[in-house]
């Protein structure tokens, strides 16, 4: 069981959540995301007045690297190799996207243009699972060279971490820095632990959740930006593309771009989280949600309600 | 002539109540596509709307609205421009300027305050205004003994709303700082982008000279007092990133002179630069015709051209059309391109002025100090 919420500022809502949960057990933080603020978690305390314990991945993370440089290299290694094949990702994404832009704003036959429209966009589904294959090549050989490393400081870490979580009721997973916090759920292990726990993510922490990350700000300080596939999620909430801070990133008045956004990541649904929103899902299914909408195919939102 | 004036005469000369209606039913000046109309109310001999735009004569005159005591000028102006006016009016020999007392729009700078024209389509940025959702930074004060000024200086030194001493920040020195408090809004605009997430939590240092015709146009005693003594004594003090492309200068006209100085003569020092309308004041032949103040900065500027080479990493100039430094600040772009250094110029339908340096800051910070917005989902 999940619970997805939006921004906790300014008006937070996880108590309630955690209130529908009714955890039988201790309830544990990641707040990797927060990356040097990691642990800061008084202000969450107070909201659930439930003791919290934040499992410190991040910074379990460093004293890690500090002391198996071995690890650390085999990290930035990937890392680098993410990055570059991001960038090599983004050459192929700006014509393609561009395209498809320009063909949905084209006056043409309906008929001839509704073909070439779903053509682009397809070659645009396309070029994003792709990267996303290139993606999971570079983590696939990272765990296998990771598995020849003797690292025997990361090994306990590991295993302290997913006791802790192995014996919590419930996992809140807070927003942040989408690519750190994966990065460190990852590292340890905590992938098949969290899709048997009770969990509630919020922002960046919803985000990881998913099957895919998806990057985007269509107001960000240096021009529009094209939404940009980041990484494979934890893949526990399939099916769906969460969108946190949608009111204020996303372009809702320019309608073909939010079509083109929706068609593009179907058949997952691109679900907004701002604040106040809730995604109460069982099994991938919405028993309960609020304030929280669909991008529908025509670039306009509704409600999702429970169906 | 502007369709509600007009409309205001269809009938003939319009009666007070008539005008007490127009000027009560309308903002001044009145603004539409391509076009702007001052309107001033009073009794004269003669009013000029007095600008500063360069290229333009400073003064131009109103026309007297037959049978009534308004007076009227319309001009040409593109989309979304900003500048700044006063209205002179003459009356028995004398020459006064005052401020267009129809249009509530001001902008202040240390000399005082002058009326804004804000073309069709401007409207000042969101994120320079107070914004009650973005946690507020903090100002403290740290002195300094400068060695190289002999004298006492004060520094505000903006921190970040949640700073911890535990973390480490990016650093940028401010010229004039506390006129881009005071004027730009800088706080407020810091607290903002800082909230956004389009800049890191950052520390900046403002310095304020007390002579800044003498230290801010290429005096070495200043170089020093930023360079060597400011920087060592804010390391010092705050928990800062130890690397060039962490740290950043910053000034608007002489203080981009001031900060392009520093930077020669503390090469790459400062990783990064913003410098806004800077007085890059040179001269390829004869002397130059901007006064006694100049001569250093001319002799400064005309070094550089001679023998250039990379001072940081990255630097964005940005410079309003409607000002005469465009010329000086367009000339020194592809010289500092030249040396490798990434330049990013951006050119604004503004002129020399605080608000023009205000709108700009969020492009300026966003692109030397990119926040980690794009990753970042709170």
């Amino acid at each position: 069981m999940q619970i997805l919420l939006g921004p906790q500022d300014p008006t937070p809502n996880l108590r309630q959540a955690v209130e529908t949960i009714n955890a039988d057990g201790p309830i544990v933080v990641i707040s990797a995301g927060w990356r040097d603020s990691e642990g800061e978690i008084d202000e969450l305390q107070e909201t659930v007045e439930r003791p919290l314990e934040d499992l410190m991945l991040y910074q379990r993370a460093e004293r890690v690297f500090a002391n198996e440089p071995a690890l650390q290299d085999l990290q930035r290694a990937r890392q680098d190799n993410l990055t570059e094949l991001q960038r090599l990702y983004r050459i192929r994404l700006a014509p393609t996207i561009a395209a498809a832009r320009k063909l949905m704003r084209t006056r043409a036959e309906p008929e001839l243009l509704r073909l070439e429209q779903r053509a682009a966009i397809n070659q645009l589904r396309a070029l994003d699972a792709h990267h996303l294959r290139r993606i999971r090549d570079i983590h696939r050989n990272f765990n296998q060279r990771r598995a020849e490393l003797e690292v025997p400081l990361a090994l306990v870490q590991r295993d302290k971490v997913q006791q802790r979580v192995e014996k919590a009721g419930l996992v809140l997973i807070a927003g942040g820095h989408v690519a750190v916090l994966l990065n460190r759920i990852r590292l340890f292990g905590l992938n098949q632990l969290l899709a048997q726990k009770p969990v509630i993510a919020w922002s960046a922490g919803a985000m990881a959740m998913t099957e895919r990350i998806v990057l985007f700000h269509h107001s960000a300080p240096q021009g529009k930006r094209d939404a940009e596939l980041l990484d494979a999620g934890l893949g526990i909430v399939r099916r769906r593309v969460i969108l946190p801070h949608a009111s204020t990133r996303l372009d809702w008045r320019n309608r073909r771009r939010m079509a083109l956004f929706s068609r593009r990541f179907s058949p997952a649904v691109c679900c907004t989280l701002d604040n106040g929103s809730m995604i109460h899902l069982d099994n991938d299914r919405v028993i309960a949600s609020s304030k929280s909408f669909i991008v529908m195919k025509t670039g306009r939102k509704r409600s999702l309600t429970k169906k | 002539m502007n369709p509600r004036i007009e409309n205001l005469f269809r009938e003939g000369t319009p009666s007070s109540g008539m005008i007490g209606e127009f000027i009560q039913s309308n903002r001044f000046p009145l603004v539409e596509p391509g076009h702007v109309t001052f309107i001033f109310q009073g009794q004269a001999d003669e009013v000029n709307l007095r600008r500063w735009i360069s290229g333009l004569s400073t003064a131009q005159s109103m026309q007297l609205l037959e049978g009534t005591d308004l007076w009227a000028l319309r001009m040409e102006l593109p989309d979304k421009s900003r500048f700044e006016y006063k209205f002179e009016v003459v009356r028995g020999g004398n020459r006064d300027l005052v401020l267009d007392k129809l249009n509530e729009v001001t902008a202040q700078d240390p000399f005082g305050a002058n009326s804004v024209c804000q073309g069709y389509g401007y409207t000042r940025p969101g994120w320079t205004l107070h914004d009650a959702e973005a946690r507020r930074g903090t100002l403290t004060g740290v002195q300094l003994y400068s060695k190289a000024f002999e004298s006492q200086r004060d520094i505000q030194v903006y921190l970040p709303a949640r700073f911890r001493r535990s973390r480490s920040y990016p650093l940028l020195v401010v010229h004039d700082g506390a006129d881009y408090l005071h004027y730009a809004d800088l706080e407020t605009v810091l607290d903002n982008l800082i909230h956004r997430l389009e800049i890191p939590a950052m520390i900046v240092a403002m310095t304020q000279s007390p002579d800044r015709l003498v230290e801010y146009t290429g005096d070495q005693r200043h170089a020093r007092f930023i360079g060597d003594e400011l920087l060592q004594e804010l390391i010092t003090k705050f928990p800062l990133i130890d690397s060039n492309r962490a740290r950043g200068l910053m000034g608007a006209s002489l203080g981009g002179v001031a900060s392009l100085h520093t930077a020669r003569q503390y090469p790459n020092r400062f990783g990064q630069l913003l410098l806004q309308s800077g007085s890059f004041a040179f001269s390829d032949l004869g002397k130059h015709q901007k006064g006694a103040v100049f001569d250093p900065v001319v002799r400064f500027v005309n070094e550089y051209r001679k023998n250039p080479f990379a001072l940081a990493e990255k630097i964005y100039m940005s410079c309003g059309i409607y000002e005469s430094l465009i010329y000086e600040n367009r000339s020194l772009v592809p010289l500092l391109q030249a040396q490798g250094m990434q330049v990013h110029f951006e050119e604004a339908r503004d002129a020399h002025n605080w608000e023009n340096w205000r709108d700009r800051l969020r492009n300026g910070l966003s692109w030397l100090f990119p926040g980690p917005l794009w990753m970042v989902y709170e």
